[in-house]
């Protein structure tokens, strides 16, 4: 009787144990794996000439050569990209900067300008990873090769499935100098290798 | 039964992660942002060539104080894009350095769509002054770029204008507005031909870009201002931007069967254990 007992609580404590093992195996596994980023470098607005807005847009421009965007610790150069073979953005071969559209405006001149950059490496974060952080309002600045600066205004961060990029939104005329900058976001189809969706920074330029 | 009780709840407690764990995976899928920034443009233009001076105004509806002031504003003179909310606005034009209380000469209202641009401009003689109100395009056809002419000569009433040999316009009366019109991408020239005075200028028409060309009086006869309406990028890429490796992306979970089966065979034991130890008790009894 009393080892029935004895055997019949072993059993009810192992069977506990047993099933609080495997929610707790599953809690485990379930849990996506966290990356550790590197912690933000915020840095004060830089300084240098503003150019003026030109009159009527068709005044020239100096080419980009640097983004700085404070409030996301970006300070990168700004290489050329043009387009692939099959007609696509190019994108930078370097994680670590990001490149301007020469198809596009230059940055500062009437019509959007189109920055692209990495939100990650294999291995770690990208030129971009913080873009998705950007507030309306944050200021990004674009230095040009004569040295002046444009200085634009964030008004909108969006994400779009891949398959609904707003083309008309990020590569169609706009009548004012305006800044897009590109990165990846949403679910990383690790099958595809590839992310889903692309974030967009809309920025306007202050007048 | 106390155990039984307590047994029953170390079971239930057990049970308790795979509910939780069941909720977030569900909800977990995440929809992109749709919102827009509900702005539009506007600018403002003085082309009547025979009108002095003048002070315009911006108002939005129902407003008194004005949002945009610009004085003295002379022929031929056509402000920056201003971005403005979406929404009804007055514009109003005074003599130069007329009170901004006094009644305005002209005024008109334009109603702003979000993401659509306009230009306000005062055309025709001063004896028959008009704010008239154009709808400024924001897309071109792939590859090709748009234009539009102002016919603001006075002294010239009716122009032929062409581009690059192409005649965009036979005969442009003053004071009239032509609708925009798709043209191959070219530096070319444009000529504006009246029946006294011609003028000519090399014009870069870049594909993705949208002009409005603007005829006016010149105090050495015709003269062509260039307006650049809206420009973008000549050749869009297609198709979304592949920017990222995955190096930072969550790893896709791990399957919770094996897990889940562990510990449905654990609550399997602890019941058979429960029951069985409900039944010696009750023997016992």
């Amino acid at each position: 009787m009393l080892a029935g007992r004895t055997t019949a609580a072993l059993v009810l404590a192992a069977g506990v144990a047993v099933a609080v093992a495997g929610g707790a195996g599953l809690m485990l596994t379930r849990h996506p794996e966290t990356v550790q980023a590197t912690a933000l470098q915020a840095f004060p607005a830089p300084t240098g000439p503003i150019a003026a807005v030109p009159r009527h847009g068709t005044t020239k421009v100096a080419k980009p050569i640097a983004l700085l965007i404070p409030a996301i610790g970006v300070s990168t150069s700004l290489i050329h990209l043009g387009l692939t073979s099959s007609g696509a953005l190019q994108v930078p071969p370097s994680t670590a900067v990001a490149g301007w559209y020469t198809g596009s405006p230059r940055p500062g001149a009437t019509g959007s300008a189109v920055i692209a950059g990495h939100i990650d490496s294999h291995a770690g974060p990208g030129i971009f990873f913080r873009l998705p952080q950007l507030k309306p309002g944050d200021r990004i600045y674009v230095r040009r090769a004569d040295g002046t600066l444009a200085v634009f205004k964030v008004t909108a961060v969006q994400t779009y499935a891949k398959d609904k990029f707003p083309t008309a939104a990020v590569y169609g005329p706009a009548p004012d100098p305006e800044l897009r900058l590109i990165t990846c976001g949403g679910v990383f189809d690790h099958s595809l290798k590839s992310y889903l969706s692309n974030t967009i920074v809309y920025a306007t330029e202050v007048g | 039964m106390r155990f039984t009780r307590f047994v029953r709840r170390i079971v239930l407690l057990a049970a308790l992660p795979m509910l939780l764990l069941g909720i977030p995976a569900a909800v977990s899928a995440s929809a992109a942002t749709t919102s827009s920034t509900g702005t539009g443009w506007i600018r403002l233009a003085h082309l009547s060539p025979n009108t002095p001076e003048v002070d315009v105004y911006l108002y939005s509806f129902g407003d008194s104080s004005a949002q945009i002031v610009l004085h003295h504003v002379g022929y031929g003179a056509v402000a920056p894009y201003e971005q403005v909310p979406a929404g009804e606005y007055t514009v109003a034009m005074r003599a130069a350095g007329a009170v901004a209380t006094s009644t305005p000469v002209l005024s008109s209202s334009v109603w702003v769509v979000a993401g659509h641009a306009y230009t306000v401009a005062g055309l025709g003689p001063e004896s028959g002054l008009r704010l008239q109100v154009l709808d400024d395009k924001l897309s071109t056809p792939p590859g090709k770029a748009l234009v539009r002419i102002v016919q603001a000569s006075l002294r010239q009433h009716v122009v032929s204008v062409s581009f690059g040999g192409h005649v965009l316009d036979g005969s442009l009366k003053f004071a009239s507005v032509s609708p925009y019109q798709a043209v191959s991408a070219a530096t070319a020239t444009l000529n504006v031909t009246g029946s006294g005075e011609d003028a000519h200028a090399s014009v870069p028409l870049a594909a993705g870009t949208v002009h409005t060309l603007v005829v006016l009086d010149g105090p050495k006869g015709l003269m062509i201002d260039d307006l650049l309406d809206a420009a973008g990028s000549g050749t869009a890429p297609a198709g979304a931007a592949s920017t990222g490796f995955g190096g930072m992306a969550p790893h896709a979970p791990a399957s919770p069967l094996p897990w889940l089966s562990v510990m449905g065979a654990g609550l399997v034991l602890a019941m058979l254990g429960g029951r069985r130890l409900r039944r010696l008790s009750a023997a016992r009894s």
